[in-house]
């Protein structure tokens, strides 16, 4: 992380070191991210949301519902988990979202705003330290499916394609919820908004309950939805038997996914930056 | 890259204006800050002290009007303005969860140091605010008084050009106050150049070399504390009444002789003295005559709290715009 002495282009008064553009936006940014690492074993309970919810849900999709839900051609094991994967990267947009806007509205970043400190690394060490908090929750859902049974199918190219795809959804979506924790408010206001909308959009998305046999509102929905194509696409690599199909995105899982993680991250980060240079609080 | 005395002036302000919708917060403001010297904006909650800070700190963008500080326009070089300045703003501006020596490691770091160095320079920032106790405490836990020293010396890192204090000592307890305040003393001594926003007027008394006195985002005047207190006129007798019952009786005792201005919370009259020491004689025989029971007595030279009452339009020779009095209700009796 500490640079060599060749990165510093000259010495400031003060043993400050005038880092290069690249070289200082990198430093600011791991050094933003491990700000927000160090919160997380003094802040537990915002953990609570990558941990405690998947296995409840695991749990009781796996062990209540799952027997009543027909699924063909493959377990519900291996039909369930790669739900849990997508919804929990869903569910990291209002995690980021809350702990950006509580973080906008301690001093802490006005701060940073004042220093001579890039903005943009402000964000994305704010994005960076929610992903690997998102990443132990994805660590943990993987870890008690293998415990439980869940069978991955994967060899090592597939294995760094999925990990390669998760990254990038994991991507998209802390974007989009660093603009929309900036957006809104409160903290609360983005839970309850979130809630409203990606709770259902992610049960929706074939993620317990094929699409298939949905309502025709809801069907349409999921069929197009991106929490949709995220499942498939960790679908199709795990269970490479099952074919979910029903419409362009869900036959081309994998293209339509990173379509959308481009369009997301195309429209979020200019937009999340610009804000963010805005004012935040009056 | 920090040469800037040509001018003097650290900050340069000129027609500076911010409205938020309808509301004009900031309203055509020209400020000066000379460099090495300390200038405390003091004005009532919502004067616009806040908005002025934030858009000289490059928080905030200006709908009109230029600001230069240190040299360098806010708006065309946010960044060299952001090198030469440091900003405490009104609420911690601490990370909560990480101690007293991991928040002022981080902001050294983000400034430049090595990990070495910025070690040492928070080492020697916690010696120096005393913030040793809970060098190792989260924020979180420390009290607000902690939380301001540990602020403060965030705030001195690099030796900032312009050190820029939004309501330092604002809920705090007065002996955390003292400390802070002396704290302030120390680096104005250093020959800091201090940019203080404050709505106490023994605040600005104590601490500042040019007051600035804010009310609905305009200039209201500005001066010396003894200029702004010399303006406001003549010597004044005050009198402290026992308690609230005694304040009525004392005020219906004296009205008709004199001219009396209510301070209510402090149970104080105030009754202007242009013959000295006559009229200290006329009010003494007045107050002992009513029989009523009075703390104390005594001739005054203006304060602060005067000039502001009578410069914000709480008294009748002031300008009649102004609104209400915002710091005290001061009752006048003509």
């Amino acid at each position: 992380m500490s640079a060599t002495a060749t990165a510093a282009t000259a010495t400031a008064p003060g043993d400050a070191v005038a880092w290069s553009g690249p070289i200082s936006f990198i430093r600011e940014t791991l050094l933003l991210t491990g700000r927000s690492l160090r919160a997380i074993p003094r802040v537990p309970e915002r953990l609570l949301d990558v941990t405690i919810q998947p296995i409840m849900f695991i749990l009781l999709f796996l062990y209540v519902f799952g027997a009543a839900i027909p699924v063909h051609g493959i377990s519900y094991k291996d039909y369930m988990f790669p739900g849990i994967i997508g919804q929990s990267l869903a569910f990291g947009l209002i995690g980021t979202g809350t702990a950006t806007s509580n973080d906008m509205r301690e001093g802490v970043i006005d701060r940073f705003r004042s220093m001579p400190v890039g903005r943009l690394s402000i964000i994305t060490g704010q994005v960076l330290g929610q992903m690997c908090e998102q990443l132990l929750g994805i660590a943990i859902v993987v870890g008690l499916g293998l415990i439980l049974g869940w069978d991955p199918h994967l060899d090592a190219s597939r294995a760094l394609e999925l990990a390669g795809l998760i990254l990038l959804g994991m991507l998209a979506f802390t974007w989009c919820g660093v603009l929309f924790g900036m957006l809104v408010r409160s903290p609360d206001a983005v839970q309850g908004a979130g809630f409203t909308v990606i709770f259902p959009l992610s049960f929706m998305a074939g993620t317990f309950v094929p699409i298939a046999r949905m309502a025709l509102i809801p069907r349409t929905i999921a069929q197009w939805d991106p929490i949709s194509a995220l499942v498939a696409t960790v679908r199709g690599l795990t269970a490479p038997t099952y074919h979910t199909g029903g419409s362009w995105l869900l036959d081309h899982p994998e293209l339509a996914m990173v379509l959308w993680c481009l369009l997301l991250l195309g429209v979020c980060v200019p937009l999340a930056v610009r804000r963010f240079n805005r004012t935040l609080a009056t | 890259m920090n040469d800037f005395p040509t001018t003097g002036l650290a900050v340069d302000a000129e027609g500076l204006t911010k409205r938020f919708g309808d509301f004009i917060a900031v309203d055509a403001l020209d400020l000066q800050v000379r460099t090495g010297t300390v200038v405390s904006l003091l004005g009532p909650n919502g004067a616009g002290k806040t908005t002025i800070v934030r858009m000289l700190a490059t928080l905030l963008a200006p709908d009109a009007g230029h600001i230069r500080v240190c040299g360098h326009d806010v708006v065309r070089e946010a960044a060299a303005v952001r090198r030469s300045i440091s900003l405490t703003g009104q609420f911690a501006a601490l990370d909560p969860n990480l101690t007293t020596r991991e928040n002022l490691v981080l902001m050294a770091r983000l400034r430049g140091r090595r990990r070495a160095a910025a070690a040492a320079v928070s080492d020697a920032l916690i010696e120096r605010f005393d913030c040793a106790p809970f060098r190792d405490r989260p924020i979180k836990q420390l009290s607000g008084g902690e939380r301001r020293r540990v602020d403060l010396a965030a705030g001195l890192i690099d030796r900032p050009q312009l050190l820029v204090l939004d309501e330092p000592t604002t809920g705090l307890d007065p002996r955390s106050r003292q400390i802070v305040w002396g704290t302030i003393r120390e680096l104005v001594a250093d020959g800091v150049t201090l940019l203080l926003t404050t709505q106490y007027l023994e605040e600005a008394d104590a601490l500042a070399d040019l007051v600035v006195l804010i009310d609905h985002g305009r200039e209201i005047a500005a001066g010396t504390p003894a200029e702004l207190k010399t303006q406001v006129g003549q010597q004044r007798i005050e009198i402290v009444a026992a308690d609230a019952d005694s304040f009525e009786r004392l005020y219906e005792a004296l009205a008709p002789e004199f001219e009396l201005t209510r301070l209510r919370e402090r149970r104080t009259l105030s009754i202007p003295a242009p013959d000295e020491v006559a009229d200290l004689a006329r009010v003494s025989g007045a107050v002992a005559v009513s029989g009523v029971a009075v703390d104390e007595l005594a001739l005054r030279r203006p304060t602060l709290d005067d000039a502001f009452i009578a410069l914000t339009g709480g008294l009748p020779q002031a300008e009649s715009e102004a609104g209400e009095p915002a710091l005290h209700r001061a009752d006048v009796a003509a």
